[in-house]
Order: C-alpha cells, then sequence, then structure tokens
C-alpha cells in the first residue's frame, strides 16, 4: 500500500505554522522505506507513527528552547542575590550582559561569590522546571504510543496471517476428498 | 458497590450542592465544556459520515462480515478523533503564537500577592511598569518563539492528551477486533 492512497483518505498532517511540509513528508517516506506496510492498516500506523515521531522531535526542541528563553531571567535571580535584591540594578547588568558579548562584569561577580556561568543554567533550569516536567510527561507518554504502534503493526501482521492459516485450514477440513476408487476396488477384489 | 442507602445519600447530598466555591474550584468548572466537547464522538454531519465510511471500507478490505464492517467503522471513527484532537492541539499553539497567550494574563492573583509587591516597588526593589502583554514578551525568533508558546500551552496540551491516549486505544481496541474477525466468517 503506498503512502499516497493513504493521504488521499486521511487529511493533511497538524503542522504548526513554523513548521516544513517538506520535512514531515521526509520523514514519513523514509519510515515507509524502513517498515514497508503491506496493507491499509499498516500504512494507518506507519503515519502514526510518523505523527507521534514529530511530536516528539517537537517537544525536544521545544525543551532546550524554553531553558535558553529563561537565561535572562535566571541571570536577573542570580544577580538580585548579589544585589541584596535590588530588581532594577539586577535587570540592567543583566540586559547589558546578554546585550554585548563581550561584557564580562558578569562572569567577574559570578567568580567572586566562586560561581561561573554554569550557575546560570541551573537557575535556568529550576526556572522552567514545571514546564519541563510536563513536556516530559508528554514526551514519555508519546514514545509508548509509538512503540505500542510499531509492535501494533507486528500484531496486524501476526495476527492477519494466523487469521488466513486458520481460514485456510478450515476450507481444507470442510472440503471432503473424495475416495481413490482404484485402490478400493483393488481391495475388496 | 455502593448500597441503596448509600446511592440514596450521595443523591441528596449531591442535589444540595450549588457547584464550586473557591475561585480555583470555578475555574476548572469553566474547563469542563471545553474538555466535553473533545469527549463526544464525532458530529453526524453528512462529510464527517462519509468520510467515516471512506476510511471503515478502506480499513475493513474486502470483507464483508457485518462485525468486521461495525469494527472498522469503530476504528475509523477513531483514528478521524484522533487527527481532530492533533489538530486542536496544533490550533492551540498557534494561537500562542499569534497573540502570546490562550487567554487574558491575570497580572496579580490573590490581592496578598499584589499587595506584597506593592510593598516591594514602595521599597525600591520593584518595578510597577505596564501591564504585561503577552504578545510583546514572546521571543521574535525561531526556535525561541514556538518554544516559548509550547510552554505557554503545554497545561493545556496535557489535558487534550488524555483524550488522545483514549482515541489509540479505541482504535486499537477496533482494529484487533476487526483482525479477530476477518476471515473467520
Amino acid at each position: 500500500m503506498s503512502g499516497e492512497s493513504l493521504t488521499k483518505t486521511l487529511s493533511k498532517p497538524a503542522l504548526l505554522m513554523t513548521e516544513s511540509k517538506q520535512d514531515y513528508q521526509a520523514l514519513q517516506a523514509s519510515l515507509e522505506h524502513e517498515i514497508m506496510p503491506r496493507s491499509f492498516v499498516e500504512s494507518m500506523y506507519v503515519a502514526d507513527i510518523a505523527a507521534l515521531t514529530w511530536e516528539i522531535l517537537r517537544l525536544r526542541r521545544c525543551k532546550s528552547g524554553i531553558i535558553n528563553n529563561a537565561f535572562d531571567k535566571a541571570l536577573q535571580n542570580l544577580l538580585r542575590s548579589y544585589f541584596d535584591f535590588n530588581y532594577i540594578a539586577a535587570q540592567d547588568l543583566a540586559r547589558r550582559w546578554f546585550a554585548d558579548p563581550t561584557a564580562k562584569e558578569v562572569a567577574e561577580l559570578l567568580r567572586r561569590v566562586r560561581l561561573d556561568e554554569f550557575a546560570i543554567e541551573a537557575e535556568a533550569v529550576r526556572l522552567s522546571s514545571s514546564a519541563l516536567e510536563l513536556i516530559d510527561r508528554m514526551l514519555s507518554a508519546y514514545e509508548s504510543r509509538r512503540n505500542k504502534a510499531l509492535r501494533s503493526i507486528e500484531v496486524y501482521r501476526v495476527g492477519f496471517a494466523k487469521t488466513v492459516r486458520e481460514s485456510s485450514d478450515r476450507v481444507l477440513q470442510e472440503i471432503r476428498v473424495p475416495k481413490l476408487g482404484y485402490r478400493a476396488n483393488k481391495v475388496s477384489a | 458497590m455502593a448500597s441503596e442507602r448509600q446511592t440514596e445519600a450521595n443523591r441528596r447530598n449531591a442535589g444540595s450542592s450549588a457547584g464550586p466555591r473557591s475561585v480555583a474550584g470555578k475555574k476548572r468548572a469553566a474547563h469542563n465544556a471545553y474538555r466535553h466537547g473533545l469527549s463526544l464522538s464525532l458530529g453526524s454531519s453528512a462529510a464527517v459520515a462519509r468520510q467515516v465510511d471512506k476510511l471503515s471500507r478502506k480499513i475493513a478490505g474486502n470483507a464483508k462480515s457485518e462485525i468486521v464492517l461495525r469494527y472498522a467503522r469503530d476504528a475509523a471513527k477513531a483514528e478521524l478523533e484522533l487527527e481532530r484532537i492533533r489538530k486542536v492541539k496544533v490550533a492551540l499553539v498557534e494561537r500562542v503564537l499569534v497573540f502570546g497567550a490562550l487567554g487574558p494574563t491575570v497580572r496579580f492573583g490573590p490581592v496578598t500577592k499584589a499587595l506584597r509587591h506593592l510593598k516591594l516597588v514602595i521599597a525600591g526593589k520593584a518595578m510597577l511598569g505596564e501591564p504585561i502583554d503577552p504578545l510583546a514578551t514572546l521571543p521574535s525568533e525561531e526556535p525561541e518563539r514556538s518554544a516559548e508558546a509550547m510552554r505557554r500551552a503545554v497545561p493545556d496540551l496535557i489535558r487534550l492528551d488524555r483524550y488522545e491516549g483514549r482515541a489509540v486505544r479505541r482504535r486499537d481496541h477496533a482494529i484487533k477486533r476487526t483482525i479477530n474477525n476477518r476471515l473467520s466468517k
């Protein structure tokens, strides 16, 4: 079963406006090439696996993006502790540091209190932890669904082969094979 | 299982309830219709019926058995529901990308929190500032913009996940039944 007939039956994949349709189609094509679906149901599962893989990739990208976005706030929090909780001074210095890549003031301040730039990353992770926790929950749900879809293809193939064999066995049992007349005559004679 | 007396007591208690009283409870209950909307099966429009028919015929293959066709129909309905839920999820994230938030932002929650902030402003440790525009605080560059939109939408997305899981289970169950009944008739 080609992917074309499946996409005619099902509508377009759910993509964000910032995502590439070509990339999605390439992912689906590579999965079809690997799994080689043999029926419509198998194609449906491959499409499902493609959708889930795409969502997993999207969430993984977002995780690092969320931490990156929290860097500004994280640095402000660290500096607020240094400046005796002066919000305005901390905000000014943090903005200056992010705007000017050559600025070394923050690194020096951190060194003075025996910290390094990793402290900013740690604070960014801490600030994003509630969102990251929810995303991790979604990720594990998608990963388990993707594994289940892969198993479903296997079960479908085995189940289909089994039903065909059982049906074929039944047909063979039901049909009465005519006795060999020649041999029967020979025995009675 | 609850006894006759317990059931009667539950009914009596439920009758005297006037719904949630706390702000959080009311807010949670406000989402009920939205959530129930997704748990409803697909609409009965002619277009949806045609889509279900088309998909179920493909799932059933060349099977003619009524039972197989019924299970194939259930699988088709679940598959289309799954598709609908995924589209809803994407639409929510896109709404955040366009407007910056899914609803109006609450600057201060309880009065105590507002007072605490006001004290900090008076002490010169915080700024009063303008009301925050959710769109203005959304990063302008990709992929940071999408990541922030996802962060803001994730509490709503996780609620939809339950419906997605349910649709997947219904579809898989129906497909399994389709296989078991296929060619056995």
